[in-house]
């Protein structure tokens, strides 16, 4: 059994008397102690998807038409509020995109890593495991820091103790929601590289989602690269990175500077994403692939197997 | 997940994209029924405020000698037609009145009545209602301790009550706003020297600093001068608050490209100001001033509740509720309240009106 | 956190020496002298006015009597009221008593009914509930206090319920002291139930959208993603900080609380400072005028002060700054 298991996952937001879909259909699965990066630009619908593990999307405005998230095997859209309380932290803990607008400004860093404890290893909530969690982060001093407020702490000491209280309650899966975006170019490659280290030490999964292509090829096993609310492929990491058989995960990797390659034009790719119920027909993708088809416009492509494991949403993927 | 839910609701701005601030915010605030409903209220009150004489039955120095305390006439419906009955004592002595049985005379429109003059310029005879009959006088809202008709002079005090609250606005605005944006833009000693000023006279309790600037000046005043003086008085302490938000605004417009641009261009200062800075605080004005003007009107209400503002015989809102802080006649002859329920009226539809310009200005509220 | 609190007191000094030289400068302005009113008492020998005008340095330059007005203020001597015919220190002493107790309990009141009120309609935005608080909360915005404390008195008057006005009964001196007691707290009731409702809805509205922000915000995610009860969520993580601004808020609104009860009461007769302050301007009673109004200020930026010290504890951003 997997330990996580989305199927067709559907997200709705009412607005007005409008219904906007955020997510689309969206299918995949987690393997215990696995790694998958969901890559995809900003309002593509990842941070919702991340955010429907453990039910943190309000409902409303958000409603769940259609879908399943298998947790341990267990239903979370069905699930009751004791029981949601009970994975959140307990299977599924979560980092976030902005660590001094996560942590809460007015509790000492101490006082909001115990509330961790107390809630899912109440037995363990004292000074000393805080202190252990602060030192398996990588902060120095942590005996002097547990009574620090956030702001008193650098952006990166911040994430640290966000990962520090998200570890906390020994969850099995870590999502972590563009941990890296808000963080200075350093401090980014630092975090990932704790992320890294935790993953071998812990053996944890890890859910990383962001939009930046650059950050995942050491630390992901397996990618699924999102647009307006479909995923439009998914594949082994390196499989992926090698080949990219989606136009849009083309020209993601395209947009994306590489060292060594300062005189290589950089690909912007044309165009937004499109708003939520705006949507273009047939293919999402079509009015900025550089390779569209004149039905592309019409017809609406399936996400297909093409090799072991790798999936494709566009029926021209075996062309240039 | 923020940036999720804000892209949900960007999404149906996607089509008003071309059309200028001016544009996005009537289209905004066209949608919100409580404002728009404030904006048609304001419009009603302000256009009979300046036809009061045509609207008032009465002038509002006239004085029934005969009916003090007079209740608010009965309207009753004759098949279409609304007639009243004339009022008698029920007392001799006392001021209960009884509507005469099968007593009726109908009401009509644009009859002829005393001589006032539209818009202060074109004499004319002519009121919006009445009975054209001396012995049945109508008086919808009752007459107050003088035999004078209360709706006449509510309309009449709405002159003054209403236009206090916009020239007030306008000036002490002006002020407020010129200073704060020199200020903000100057920077430096002139900055500083403006800023204690503005936090000295803010921090003395409004109208504490309204009462002694108004002790200064004689008691005996003209209308006119009385009037001038409550809008320069109230102005007086209203520009501060003004002056620091704007003066904020400037600090940090100063520093934006176009403006750094216009000073390497060689505009002067002063052109800066009112070319760059000022604009730039436009939505902020526009939502601030709707929703500052109750203040001004509630300070005249108040200086002329305490006589020392607009006085008697001329009819303002706050002169005119004065009548009722006698608990006798408070008891007995509520309708002395009717100014109060006419400035609750006017400040709720500011309220509503400030309150739907600020949510279609302010483009992060969904 | 103790410099803080000594640089805000620094702070005051200059504050409260400018209100007074603008006041000050205001009744010097005023039509005539101080004690022409005085002149056609004939009660009051010419001597007494000349020993007056001597002792307050009346026919100086304004900056000589202003010094020496300065002077006799730090000293505690705020001058003395021609219409009391007693010191201005004393009888402010009594008014200024009655405005901060009648302002205390306002607030007091005002802010236990308001803050529950913002967190209800807030936690059940758009219900039926909010609707109706948030819309009662509009109409109070908009009601005047002259109009509400009228009203208040229109009740007193027909129900009988309250004293109609004033601060005790007129029989006060010959009562028990338990007796006094009462009829203290009767007097106050109503004045406190106006001055308390014409504020509630300012608080509530700024409550409620406080408390919105805060429950957008993203640590209020995190702390449903540990797994805490919804509960929790929001009376540890979103009140805590929702509070925050609100004592800000306290501080502006102390303004707006004075001014309120400056109409409260001179409608419904309660002799604070507010009254005594139209009274003096009505006696033409200068010195008094000054008084009052550097006392109200005086009142307004301890207010402040105290807000800033409570924003200070509650806020390590602040305090440890």
């Amino acid at each position: 059994m997997p330990l996580l298991e989305i199927k067709n996952l559907k997200l709705d937001f009412k607005q007005g008397d409008k219904m906007l879909r955020a997510v689309d259909g969206v299918s995949f699965s987690m393997e215990a102690g696995e790694t998958v990066c969901l890559v995809g630009e900003s309002g593509c619908g990842k941070s919702v998807t991340a955010l429907s593990i453990a039910r943190l999307v309000p409902t409303p405005p958000a409603i769940y038409p259609e879908g399943e998230i298998l947790l341990n095997g267990s239903d979370v859209l069905k699930m009751g509020k004791k029981e949601l309380r009970s994975i959140r932290g307990g299977i599924v803990s979560y980092i976030f995109q902005d660590p001094s607008a996560s942590l809460n400004p007015v509790f000492r860093v101490g006082n909001q890593i115990k509330e961790s404890l107390k809630l899912h290893r109440p037995q363990a909530a004292t000074d000393d495991e805080v202190i252990r969690l602060l030192k398996l982060v990588g902060i120095p001093a942590p005996e002097s820091r547990i009574r620090d407020y956030p702001h008193q702490m650098s952006g990166g000491m911040q994430q640290r103790v966000m990962i520090a209280m998200a570890l906390a309650s020994e969850p099995k899966l870590l999502v972590a929601d563009e941990p890296t975006t808000a963080l200075d170019v350093t401090i980014q490659a630092q975090i990932m590289e704790l992320l890294l280290d935790l993953k071998k030490r812990l053996g944890m999964s890890i859910l990383l989602i962001t939009h930046n292509l650059g950050i995942v090829g050491d630390i992901a096993d397996r990618l699924a690269v999102m647009y307006a609310g479909q995923i439009v492929e998914m594949a082994p990491a390196n499989q992926m990175l090698k080949r990219p058989l989606h136009p849009y995960t083309r020209s993601l990797m395209g947009s994306v500077p590489k060292l060594g390659h300062e005189l290589e034009r950089l690909n912007a790719i044309p165009g937004n994403v499109p708003s939520i119920g705006f949507m273009p027909t047939g293919c999402r993708f079509h009015p900025r692939c550089p390779m569209a088809k004149s039905d592309c416009s019409q017809k609406v492509p399936e996400l297909v197997q093409v090799e072991p494991g790798h999936w494709v949403r566009c029926p021209y993927w075996s062309e240039s | 997940m923020a940036e999720t839910i804000t892209n949900v609701t960007a999404g149906t701005d996607e089509d008003i994209v071309n059309l200028s601030p001016w544009q996005i915010m009537w289209r905004r605030l066209r949608q919100r029924k409580l404002a728009m409903a404030g904006a048609v209220v304001l419009l009603v009150l302000y256009f009979v405020a300046a036809l009061a004489g045509f609207f008032a039955p009465y002038g509002y120095e006239r004085q029934d000698r005969d009916r003090f305390f007079h209740p608010p006439t009965k309207i009753r419906f004759d098949g279409l037609r609304p007639v009243m009955a004339r009022y008698h004592l029920t007392e001799p002595g006392s001021f209960k009145y009884e509507p005469v049985a099968d007593d009726r005379k109908p009401i009509s429109l644009f009859v002829q009545g005393e001589k006032y003059k539209l818009l202060g310029l074109i004499p004319s005879t002519t009121h919006l209602f009445g009975t054209g009959d001396e012995a049945y006088p109508i008086y919808l809202l009752g007459t107050d301790q003088y035999g004078r008709d209360i709706f006449s002079r509510m309309l009449y005090g709405s002159q003054i009550s209403l236009s206090i609250g916009l020239i007030g606005i306008i000036l002490s605005y002006s002020i407020g706003v010129f200073v704060g944006a020199a200020s903000g833009y100057y920077g430096g000693k002139v900055d500083t020297l403006i800023m204690r000023l503005c936090e000295l006279i803010m921090s003395i309790p409004g109208l504490y600093l309204i009462l002694a600037l108004r002790a200064t000046f004689p008691s005996n005043l003209t209308s006119v001068q009385m009037y001038l003086l409550i809008v320069v008085i109230l102005s007086f302490v209203g520009w501060a608050s003004t002056a620091r938000v704007i003066r904020g605004m400037a600090l940090s417009l100063r520093e934006r490209q176009y403006v750094l641009a216009a000073r390497a261009l060689g505009q002067s200062n002063l052109q800066i100001i009112i070319k760059h800075i000022i604009p730039g605080t436009f939505s902020y004005l526009i939502v601030g001033a709707t929703l500052s003007i109750p203040y001004y009107i509630l300070g005249e209400v108040v200086l002329s509740y305490l006589t020392v503002g607009i006085q008697e015989p001329e009819a303002s809102w706050g002169n005119m509720l004065n009548a009722a802080q006698n608990t006798e006649y408070l008891r007995n002859y509520p309708w002395l309240l009717a100014p109060g329920a006419a400035i609750f009226i006017t400040v709720l539809a500011f309220n509503f009106l400030g309150d739907g310009l600020r949510d279609a200005v302010d483009t992060k509220s969904a | 956190m103790w410099q803080y609190i000594a640089k805000r007191i620094l702070h005051l000094i200059p504050l409260l020496f400018g209100v007074s030289l603008l006041t000050y400068m205001l009744m010097w302005m005023t039509p005539g002298s101080f004690y022409d009113n005085l002149k056609q008492n004939p009660q009051i020998s010419p001597e007494k006015i000349k020993e007056l005008e001597a002792k307050r340095h009346i026919n100086e330059p304004f900056y000589v009597a202003y010094s020496y007005w300065l002077l006799n203020a730090v000293k505690g001597d705020l001058g003395y009221s021609l219409a009391y015919k007693m010191d201005a220190s004393k009888l402010i002493s009594t008014r200024l008593l009655n405005t901060f107790l009648l302002s205390f309990f306002a607030t007091v009141l005002a802010w236990a009914i308001a803050i529950p009120m913002g967190i209800v309609a807030a936690v059940h935005k758009d219900s039926i509930a909010d609707r109706a608080l948030s819309s009662v909360a509009f109409m109070g915005l908009s009601i005047p206090e002259v109009l509400l404390a009228l009203l208040a008195l229109m009740l007193a008057a027909s129900t009988g319920w309250f004293p109609v006005g004033g601060s005790q009964s007129p029989m006060y001196d010959l009562m028990e002291p338990g007796e006094k007691f009462w009829n203290r707290v009767h007097h106050l009731i109503l004045p406190t139930l106006v001055l308390a409702a014409s504020s509630l809805a300012g608080i509530m509205r700024y409550m409620r959208s406080n408390l919105l922000d805060t429950l957008r915000a993203e640590f209020v995610t995190t702390a449903r993603a540990k797994g805490m009860a919804e509960g929790w969520v929001i009376y540890k993580h979103a009140l805590r900080n929702a509070i925050n601004p609100l004592l800000t808020i306290f501080g502006y609104s102390l303004a707006g609380l004075l001014s309120g009860a400056f109409i409260v009461e001179n409608v419904m007769a309660w002799p604070g400072l507010g009254r005594l302050t139209i009274e003096a301007i009505t006696s033409k009673d200068y010195e008094l005028v000054v008084a009052t109004v550097v006392m109200a200020t005086a009142l307004l930026v301890i207010g402040n002060f105290i807000a800033d010290l409570l924003l200070a504890w509650s806020d390590p951003r602040i305090r440890l700054k």
